[in-house]
């Protein structure tokens, strides 16, 4: 990559209040390592404990539906072994409020049910998600079962502000997705 | 059937301690592996129900656990119950951080369905 596109890359993380960002390949162990490093970050930034809790259990179960159903991307490596999720997530603060957002790549047929799933929940009271939660934990975990994660629950009920979600159109078969939480 | 494990970044310490009818979980939970990590609990405690046992007191101080989790502590409840419901004098301390409306929700929705065991939340301090 040419400097000065590196740097217009650099330019755009470090505006605003920037907490953290990854973007690669995301596994267990990164998820881990990201995480610690963000709750280091958030103990200069956050309000209290209470936004730290939230800010970090939305990071968990995002990195978590990324490493479960997201795909390798537009350049998948070898076809060997275990395929490795693409993924890009941030934490930055905004008037207040931390924004968690997060992106990866679905297959492009997936990606219109996802959107459909996360749109369902914004028009729900907390006590109403917190009824789904509890019907959904009676569920089997079922991936292709109807309606939303137990994690993308989770993410609605500990998010201040409805959580949003866009897909854009990505090369072959494959969508980007988008998803955005707020505490 | 005593089970002793040390807390890690990212699973809790677990302590069943037979002698003392006592089981403790405390600290984080978000295992890389869920079912593995609470299997060996299950089997540990079904062992312990099988040895005769007539009584456990559990205490449950977590700190965070993630929905995976969840999932394995409302089984585990389910666990519990089924005991209480043998004959086998069950309770359960929940402590709950008192800033975590959330997870104090959850503990109060499992606790509601649990029929035989006695279910205690209270805060964490």
């Amino acid at each position: 990559m040419e400097f000065d596109r590196f740097f217009k890359f650099s330019q755009l993380l470090l505006r605003d209040e920037f907490v953290l960002s990854y973007s690669g390949y995301v596994s267990e162990d990164i998820l881990l390592a990201v995480g610690n490093t963000l709750r280091v970050r958030l103990e200069d930034h956050a309000r209290d404990g209470t936004q730290i809790r939230n800010v970090f259990s939305i990071f968990v179960e995002l990195m978590q539906n990324i490493i479960r159903y997201g795909v390798e991307g537009p350049h998948p490596g070898s076809d060997a072994g275990e395929k490795p999720s693409f993924g890009i997530v941030m934490v930055s603060e905004n008037d207040g409020h931390m924004d968690i957002i997060a992106g990866n790549y679905v297959a492009k047929d997936e990606a219109k049910q996802l959107v459909d799933r996360v749109n369902e929940l914004q028009c729900h009271s907390h006590d109403e998600l917190r009824h789904m939660y509890r019907e959904r934990l009676r569920r089997s975990p079922d991936r292709a079962s109807k309606g939303a994660s137990l994690g993308l629950i989770e993410i609605a009920r500990r998010s201040t502000l409805p959580v949003m979600c866009e897909i854009m159109p990505a090369s072959g078969s494959l969508s980007f997705f988008m998803i955005r939480a707020s505490v | 059937m005593d089970l002793k494990l040390d807390a890690t970044s990212r699973t809790p310490a677990v302590i069943l301690d037979s002698a003392g009818a006592h089981l403790g979980i405390s600290g984080e939970s978000y295992p890389e592996d869920v079912t593995g990590f609470y299997a060996e609990l299950t089997s540990a405690l079904n062992a312990y129900f099988e040895s005769g046992a007539k009584t456990l007191t559990t205490q449950i101080k977590l700190t965070y656990f993630n929905s995976s989790s969840a999932r394995a502590l409302m089984e585990l409840l389910e666990l519990l119950d089924e005991a209480a419901g043998a004959g086998i004098r069950i309770t359960v301390n929940w402590f709950c951080d008192p800033d975590d409306d959330i997870t104090r929700e959850f503990a109060e929705d499992i606790a509601a369905d649990v029929a035989n065991a006695k279910v205690v939340i209270c805060d964490l301090v």
